[in-house]
C-alpha cells in the first residue's frame, strides 16, 4: 500500500463532490431497499451499494453490512481482471456470486455496471445483495461449496444491453422461489442504474476532470486522517486470542482465533497468520472477509465517523493473511455461514489493542447475528413458508467511559433492522411469546456491559427449525477487570419440556410440532473496569430497572440493597467492597 | 350583539419568535405581529403579538394555533411521569427498538432512549393473533389491579399497547376504560386511537410519546383557552397538525402527537395557498433557518404527506407513526459552522453556532466561522441592516475568523474561502430539495421554488442553480410564513388501517366498509367542531407492494376506482407509481395491499390574497437604498450591486440582477443575469438565467 502526496486540488469542489458521492450511494441504497423482495435486504440491510474507480478502488459505499467493506472492491477488480477493461462496454452488466471472490456466501449476488463518459470508462456502480435462497441443501450442515447452491462465475448479465436470458433461466431453475430471486435481481439493477445516472449527473454538473480529481483528493484526505490518527497509537506489538465454539462438524472442538497487531509510526499491521486453518463446517470465509476484519477494526479505531468509506483510509493499513485460514479459505471450503467468525476476529483485535488505547476500545460483544429459520407447509394455504427470525440484537461491550449498549445488532451488521414481530406473525404461522432483555446478561464492571435479548417463538403448525449460533462457550469478555457476559444460547420446548443442554447452539434441523417452541438467546456485552468501582447509586438503579438482580448486585458489585425498598445498605456495602 | 365576528387569528410559536397573522374577512385586511417567544409564559407572547397586529380576541371567530410545545417536551425530556402497559413478553420492545446501529463503525454509538424507563413498563397477560382473534383473553381484574397500583404510584399518564390492536382493538378499548374509571385524573392513551398500522416498536413509541407529552400539552392548551376566553374570545380554537390540517382543541388535548411538526407543516400549507392563487401545480418549499434547511413538496396541487417520521437524530430517533407532511431536512443553516476535518478537507455543518454564541459577526463570543459570516464577508448581508438595523454585525471579525480557521490552513484567499463555504452549503441544502423531489421520481427542475425562513431568500438562487430550478418565489414576509400558512389550513382527519390482502383476492365488498368506517369517523369529527366547514373532501390511498416485496408505497386512489370496482385500474396505478418512484415496475407480477388510508378534509373559507398597488416597471425612488459591493464568484468578483427596500415595491416592478433586496427579517439576492418581477400580490418572482435549457439537455442525456 503506497505512500501518496497531498495535492492541493480545490477543496471546495472536493467537498461538493464528497457530498455528491455520499448522496449517490445513499440513493442507491434507498432504491434497493424499497424495491427488494425479501426481508434480508429490506429490514436486515444485507447488501452494499457503491461507486468504484475505473480500477476498482472504493470511492464510496452505502453500507448495509460493515463487513462488506472490502468484498465489493475485490469483486470489481476480479471482473476487470477477468474481462480486461478493453472488453467492458457501455450497456454491459457484470455479475458473479463466486464465494471465493466476494469472500462470503453464494447468496451474495453482485452486479456491476460500468460508467462511461465520452467513451471512457470512469467508474463502476455496484450492488451486492443477499438473496433469500440460492438453492443448495435446505438447512443442515454443508462441508463443501457444491452443496450450497448455484455458483455463478464472473459473466455478463447484459452484453451491450442484450440480457443473457440463458443465465436468467439457469437462475430460475436453481432457486426455490424464482419470483423472489428475479424481484431482487430487478431491485439490484435499479440500484446500479441509479448509481450510474446520478454519478453521471455529478460529472456533467462539475466536469469529469474535477470530479475524478476530487475523488482522488477525497481518498488522499482520508489517508491523511488515518495516518494522523494512527500516530496517536503508541508503537508496539499487541496480541490477543479467543476461540469459536466449533465448526458445527467436530462438535466441541474449539477453533482458535489469534491476532497480532504491530503499530509503527503512522502505519499499522494486522497479522492474522495464527487464526485457525479453514474448517470442514460452513463457517469459512474468503480472504476479502479476512481483510475486511482488519479494515473494520482499523476504521473503528481511527476514522469511525468519516464518510464516504473509501480505500484512501486504508492505505496505511497492512494485513498479513496467508491463504487457507478460516477467514481466507480456498475452494471448495463450505462458506454458507461466512459471517460469524470474522466478528470475533474483530473483537479480538480490540482486545489486543487495550493496553495501547484503553480509552478507544470496547469489551467483547455477543458477536453473532443470532438468527434462525422455520420452514414448513402452511396447512391452510398449502404454501411452502420460510420464516427468517433475526437478527434479534444482543449486548455490546462496555468502554472505559460508557456502559455497553443493550439489544443491538452485532458488528457484522450496521443499520440493520429486526422485523416487527407483528409482521412476522402476519407472514408466518407462529406466535412470538417473548422478545425481551435478559437480566444479568451484561458483564459486570465499573461500566456495565449491555444486555442480551431472548426471543421465544411457538409454532402454530408443524415446522422445521434450524439455527447456527456460535459464541456459547467463549463468552463476551470484560476488559481491565470487567466481568464476562452471558454467552449466546438456544433452547427448545419439545413435548412440554424445555431442553437447553445442547453442546453448542447449532441446531441444524429440529422438527417442531404444532404448539412447540424455541428460545433463542443473544448474549450480553463484557464489562469494563472493576465492578466495585461502580457507584452504588448506579447499581441501585440497575436493580430498580431490572437490568441486574439483587443477588448479582451483592455478589458481583458488592452493593447491598434492601430487598423491598432497594435502599443502599452503606455499612454492608462498605464491608463487601472493603473486604 | 348581532354583528358577525369576522377575524381569523393564527399564532405560530417557534423557538425564537411568536408570529401572529390575522385576517379580517370583512375588510379583507391581513396583518402581522412578531414578538420574541416567552418561554416561561408562551401565552403572553401570543397576546403581545396579537396586540401588535392590532386585533382583539373578542373580534375573532377562529383562533388557529401551531406550537413547538409538544416537540420541545420530547426533545427536552420534560414530560409527565409516564407508565407503559403492554402485552406480556414485550415491555422491552420499546428499548430494543429495531436493533439497528446506523453509526456502524463507531464503538461509541448511541441508541434511542425511551421516554418511559423500564421500571415503569408493565406487562398484561393478553394476546391477539395476527388475524385479530383472541389467543389469550384479557382479564379485567388484572388490568384493574395494575391501574390501582399505578394510581397509587402517582403516575400522571399511561400509554397502552397490545399486539395486533390494529386488527382488533377490543383489549385496548377495555383496558383504557378500566384505567379511566380507576384513575379519573390520569392521561390515558391507547395505541390504536393514534395508529392502526402494524409495527409494534413504532406504535409503542407513538403512544408513549403521546402519554409523555399529554398532560403538559393539555394544560398548555387549557391555559390558552382560559386566557383567550377571558379576553372575550367566543369562537373556535383549532390546532395545526403535522399534516398541516387543523383539528379541534378538544381532540388536540387527547391526540397530542399529531401536532409535533405543526410549524414546518404550516409553511408547506402556506406554499400551497400561494400556489393556488398563482395557479402553480408543482412547487417545492425551501425553508432555511439558523440550524437547518427543510423542504416540502406540492405535486399536482397537493402537498405530499408521509405515514411516519423520526423525532431526533437518526441514530437516536423516536419514531412517530402518524400522518405528517413529508419534509426533508438537512443540518445546514445560517449558523452552520465551517471547519476543517482531520484530513484537511473543508466541511460546513452540521454543528451550528445557534443563537448563542452565534456567528462570529454577532459579536456574542462566537469564534468559529459560519455561513452567516461568509455571507457578510461577501457583502450579501449588510452589517447595518440586519433585523432592520436592530443588530450591528462585525464584518472584520467574520473575515478574520474565516482567514484564520479556513483560508490560511488551506492556502486559499479569504474571499474564495467564504465563497466556497456558501457553495458547499448550497449543495448540501440542495439534497434536502432533491430528497423530496428527485428521489421521489419527480423532476425538481420543473417545480417552482418557494423560499421562506429568515435565510431562505438569500440562498434560494444558489440552491435553485444547483438543481436546475428556473423559478423562485419569495412571498411577502418570508420570515413569518408559518403563521400566514395557518390561515389557509383546512380541518383534516387522517386514518389508516392495516389490512393485508392480495389485490386479486380483495373483495370490494370488504374494502368499502373499512373506508366507510374511517370516513364516517372523519365526517363525525368535522361535525363535532363548531366550524361551518364547506365541502367535505375524501382522499383515499392504499399502501401497496408486489407480492413478496417488503416495502410498500402509498398510492393515491381516486374514488372512481372503488365505485367502478376497477381492480385492474388500481393495479395499473400502482405499477405507474412504482415506476415513477423507483424507475422499475413489474406489471406481470401480482400486487398486494398492506394498509388502507383515508384523509377527510373539511374545507374552510380561505382568505383571498390582496393585490398590492401597481406601479411601473422601474421601482420608485423610495425603494432604492444605495448599493453595496457583493461578490458573485470568480469571474465577476465584487460587483457594485443596487440595494432595495422591499416595502416600497409596487406590482409590476422589475429588478435586474445583480440586486439585493432587504426587508425586516430577510434578504433576497438576485444574481447577475437573473431578474425579479413583483407580482400583483407583492411576491418576488425570480427567473434564474440560462439554467433551464442547459439542465434540461443534461437530464435528457443522462436519462438516455
Amino acid at each position: 500500500m503506497s505512500k501518496t502526496k497531498y495535492p492541493a486540488t480545490n477543496p471546495v469542489t472536493t467537498e461538493i463532490v464528497r457530498n455528491g458521492v455520499i448522496a449517490v450511494t445513499e440513493e442507491m441504497k434507498t432504491n434497493l431497499m424499497r424495491t427488494a423482495y425479501n426481508t434480508i435486504i429490506y429490514e436486515a440491510l444485507d447488501f452494499t451499494t457503491g461507486l468504484f474507480t475505473a480500477s476498482g478502488e472504493t470511492i464510496s459505499i452505502g453500507i448495509g453490512l460493515p463487513m462488506f467493506i472490502r468484498g465489493m472492491s475485490e469483486t470489481v477488480k476480479a471482473k476487470l481482471n477477468h474481462f480486461g477493461a478493453e472488453n467492458i462496454h457501455p450497456g454491459d452488466i457484470l455479475v458473479t456470486n463466486d464465494a471465493y471472490t466476494t469472500g462470503s456466501h453464494l447468496n451474495h449476488v453482485t452486479f456491476s455496471i460500468p460508467v462511461f463518459e465520452d467513451g471512457e470508462l470512469i467508474a463502476f456502480a455496484c450492488c451486492m445483495a443477499h438473496w433469500i435462497d440460492i438453492g443448495g441443501t435446505l438447512g443442515g450442515m454443508t462441508t463443501d461449496i457444491f452443496s450450497e447452491g448455484l455458483q455463478i462465475p464472473i459473466c455478463k448479465y447484459a452484453d451491450k444491453g442484450e440480457v443473457n436470458t440463458l443465465l436468467e433461466d439457469i437462475i430460475r431453475m436453481n432457486v426455490r422461489i424464482p419470483s423472489r430471486a428475479m424481484g431482487d435481481l430487478r431491485a439490484q439493477l435499479t440500484a446500479i442504474k441509479t448509481g450510474e445516472r446520478r454519478f453521471l449527473e455529478l460529472v456533467h454538473r462539475y466536469g469529469k476532470d474535477a470530479v475524478l480529481q476530487s475523488i482522488s483528493a477525497i481518498m488522499d484526505n482520508a489517508e491523511a486522517a488515518a495516518r494522523k490518527r494512527t500516530l496517536t497509537i503508541p508503537d508496539g506489538v499487541y496480541e490477543a486470542e479467543s476461540f469459536m465454539d466449533d465448526d458445527g462438524v467436530s462438535v466441541g472442538k474449539p477453533v482458535p482465533i489469534r491476532v497480532r497487531v504491530e503499530v509503527k509510526g503512522d502505519e499499522l499491521t494486522v497479522d492474522l497468520t495464527n487464526v485457525s486453518e479453514q474448517v470442514r463446517g460452513f463457517y469459512n470465509s474468503g480472504k476479502t472477509a479476512g481483510y475486511a476484519c482488519a479494515q473494520v477494526a482499523f476504521k473503528c479505531l481511527t476514522s469511525p465517523t468519516d464518510y464516504p468509506i473509501n480505500d484512501g483510509a486504508f492505505r496505511n493499513l497492512n494485513v498479513i493473511l496467508p491463504p487457507g485460514k478460516v477467514i481466507s479459505a480456498v475452494r471448495p471450503a463450505a462458506m454458507r455461514w461466512w459471517m460469524t467468525f470474522p466478528m470475533t476476529v474483530i473483537d479480538t483485535v480490540f482486545k489486543a489493542m487495550t493496553p495501547a488505547i484503553p480509552d478507544r476500545v470496547i469489551a467483547g460483544h455477543h458477536a453473532d447475528l443470532v438468527v434462525c429459520m422455520l420452514h414448513g407447509i402452511n396447512p391452510k394455504t398449502k404454501e411452502f413458508f420460510m420464516a427468517n427470525f433475526g437478527p434479534q440484537g444482543g449486548g455490546w461491550g462496555a468502554k472505559r467511559s460508557e456502559d455497553g449498549i443493550s439489544g443491538t445488532v452485532c458488528i457484522n451488521d450496521g443499520d440493520t433492522h429486526n422485523s416487527p414481530n407483528e409482521q412476522t406473525e402476519a407472514k408466518a404461522p407462529v406466535i412470538v411469546e417473548r422478545y425481551a432483555l435478559i437480566p444479568d446478561s451484561g458483564g459486570a464492571g465499573e461500566y456495565r456491559g449491555g444486555l442480551g435479548v431472548e426471543r421465544i417463538v411457538r409454532a402454530r403448525y408443524n415446522s422445521v427449525f434450524n439455527t447456527q449460533v456460535d459464541r456459547v462457550h467463549c463468552t463476551p469478555w470484560g476488559l481491565e477487570g470487567g466481568g464476562a457476559a452471558m454467552g449466546n444460547g438456544v433452547a427448545l420446548e419439545l413435548e412440554g419440556e424445555w431442553k437447553d443442554d445442547f453442546a453448542n447452539a447449532k441446531v441444524l434441523t429440529a422438527e417442531l410440532k404444532a404448539g412447540e417452541a424455541f428460545s433463542l438467546r443473544a448474549g450480553g456485552g463484557g464489562g469494563f473496569g472493576n465492578p466495585y468501582a461502580r457507584p452504588p447509586e448506579k447499581v441501585q438503579n440497575d436493580v430498580r430497572q431490572g437490568y441486574v438482580s439483587l443477588d448479582n448486585a451483592r455478589d458481583l458489585y458488592g452493593v447491598a440493597l434492601d430487598a423491598e425498598t432497594l435502599e443502599i445498605d452503606n455499612t454492608e456495602t462498605g464491608k463487601l467492597r472493603g473486604g | 350583539m348581532t354583528q358577525a365576528l369576522s377575524v381569523r387569528l393564527a399564532a405560530d410559536i417557534g423557538g425564537t419568535f411568536t408570529d401572529i397573522a390575522a385576517f379580517d374577512e370583512e375588510t379583507g385586511r391581513l396583518s402581522f405581529g412578531k414578538k420574541l417567544s416567552t418561554p416561561d409564559a408562551l401565552v403572553d407572547g401570543i397576546e403581545m403579538g396579537v396586540g401588535e397586529a392590532g386585533i382583539k380576541f373578542a373580534d375573532a371567530n377562529l383562533f388557529l394555533h401551531g406550537t413547538t410545545v409538544a416537540i420541545n417536551t420530547i426533545l427536552e425530556r420534560t414530560g409527565a411521569n409516564t407508565a407503559l402497559v403492554i402485552t406480556e413478553g414485550f415491555r422491552d420492545v420499546y428499548e430494543i427498538g429495531r436493533v439497528n446501529r446506523p453509526d456502524a463503525y463507531n464503538l461509541f454509538f448511541k441508541k434511542h432512549v425511551p421516554l418511559v424507563e423500564r421500571a415503569l413498563r408493565f406487562e398484561i397477560n393478553e394476546r391477539m393473533y395476527a388475524e385479530g382473534e383472541v389467543y389469550r383473553p384479557l382479564i379485567d381484574a388484572e388490568v384493574e389491579a395494575l391501574a390501582e397500583k399505578l394510581g397509587a404510584m402517582g403516575i400522571e399518564a399511561t400509554a397502552i399497547l397490545f399486539l395486533h390492536s390494529y386488527r382488533n382493538p377490543d383489549h385496548e378499548i377495555r383496558a383504557k376504560a378500566i384505567f379511566e374509571r380507576v384513575n379519573p385524573g390520569m392521561f390515558v392513551t391507547v395505541s390504536h386511537e393514534l395508529s392502526q398500522e402494524y409495527r409494534e416498536f413504532e406504535r409503542v413509541s407513538t403512544v408513549a410519546a403521546n402519554a409523555y407529552i399529554g398532560p403538559k400539552v393539555r394544560s398548555y392548551l387549557n391555559g390558552i383557552e382560559e386566557r383567550i376566553s377571558a379576553e372575550g374570545f367566543g369562537g373556535s380554537f383549532l390546532v395545526v397538525q403535522s399534516t398541516g390540517g387543523l383539528y379541534e382543541v378538544a381532540q388536540a388535548k387527547n391526540d397530542c402527537v399529531h401536532m409535533l411538526e405543526s410549524g414546518p407543516a404550516a409553511g408547506v400549507i402556506g406554499t400551497k395557498a400561494l400556489c393556488d392563487v398563482l395557479e402553480i401545480e408543482d412547487a417545492i418549499s425551501f425553508d432555511m433557518g439558523g440550524t437547518t434547511a427543510k423542504s416540502g413538496v406540492i405535486s399536482g396541487g397537493v402537498p405530499l404527506t408521509t405515514g411516519s417520521a423520526l423525532i431526533g437524530g437518526y441514530d437516536q430517533a423516536l419514531p412517530i407513526q402518524v400522518a405528517m407532511m413529508d419534509i426533508a431536512e438537512v443540518g445546514t443553516g445560517g449558523g452552520s459552522i465551517a471547519h476543517l476535518s482531520d484530513g484537511g478537507s473543508l466541511r460546513v455543518g452540521p454543528e451550528s453556532a445557534g443563537a448563542r454564541p452565534g456567528p462570529v459577526c454577532y459579536g456574542l463570543g462566537g469564534t468559529e466561522p459560519t455561513v452567516t459570516d461568509a455571507n457578510l464577508v461577501l457583502g450579501r448581508l449588510a452589517a447595518d441592516r440586519f433585523l432592520g438595523g436592530d443588530m450591528q454585525l462585525d464584518a472584520s471579525a467574520a473575515e478574520a475568523a474565516i482567514k484564520k480557521r479556513i483560508a490560511d490552513p488551506l492556502g486559499m484567499d479569504v474571499i474564495a474561502a467564504a465563497d466556497g463555504i456558501l457553495k458547499i452549503a448550497a449543495t448540501a441544502m440542495s439534497y434536502a430539495v432533491k430528497a423530496v423531489s428527485t428521489e421521489r421520481g419527480l423532476d425538481a427542475a420543473s417545480f417552482a421554488m418557494v423560499a421562506i425562513g429568515g435565510a431562505g431568500p438569500l440562498h434560494a438562487s444558489d440552491v435553485a442553480r444547483e438543481i436546475g430550478m428556473g423559478r423562485i418565489i419569495i412571498p411577502q414576509a418570508p420570515g413569518h410564513f408559518s403563521a400566514f400558512g395557518m390561515l389557509f389550513s383546512d380541518l383534516r382527519y387522517d386514518y389508516v388501517r392495516t389490512w393485508p390482502i392480495r389485490l386479486a383476492d380483495a373483495d370490494f365488498g370488504d374494502i368499502e366498509p373499512i373506508y366507510a368506517e374511517m370516513e364516517d369517523a372523519g365526517r363525525a369529527a368535522i361535525e363535532r367542531t363548531s366550524i361551518n366547514a364547506g365541502e367535505t373532501v375524501i382522499q383515499r390511498a392504499a399502501d401497496m407492494r408486489y407480492v413478496g416485496q417488503e416495502h410498500a408505497v402509498t398510492v393515491d386512489l381516486s374514488l372512481a376506482y372503488f365505485s367502478n370496482q376497477d381492480r385492474d385500474g388500481i393495479k395499473a396505478e400502482f405499477d405507474r407509481v412504482h415506476e415513477i418512484r423507483y424507475g422499475t415496475s413489474a406489471p406481470a407480477e401480482q400486487a398486494e395491499i398492506v394498509s388502507l388510508r383515508s384523509a377527510v378534509t373539511g374545507t374552510m373559507q380561505k382568505p383571498p390574497l390582496e393585490p398590492i398597488e401597481a406601479g411601473a416597471e422601474a421601482p420608485v425612488d423610495a425603494a432604492k437604498a444605495g448599493s453595496r459591493r457583493i461578490y458573485f464568484g470568480e469571474e465577476t468578483g465584487f460587483v457594485d450591486t443596487p440595494a432595495y427596500n422591499r416595502s416600497h415595491f409596487l406590482a409590476g416592478n422589475r429588478i435586474e440582477g445583480p440586486a439585493v433586496i432587504d426587508e425586516h427579517a430577510s434578504t433576497t439576492l438576485i444574481e447577475p443575469g437573473d431578474f425579479a418581477i413583483v407580482d400583483a400580490y407583492g411576491n418576488l418572482v425570480i427567473s434564474v438565467h440560462g439554467i433551464n435549457a442547459e439542465m434540461a439537455a443534461e437530464r435528457r442525456d443522462s436519462a438516455s
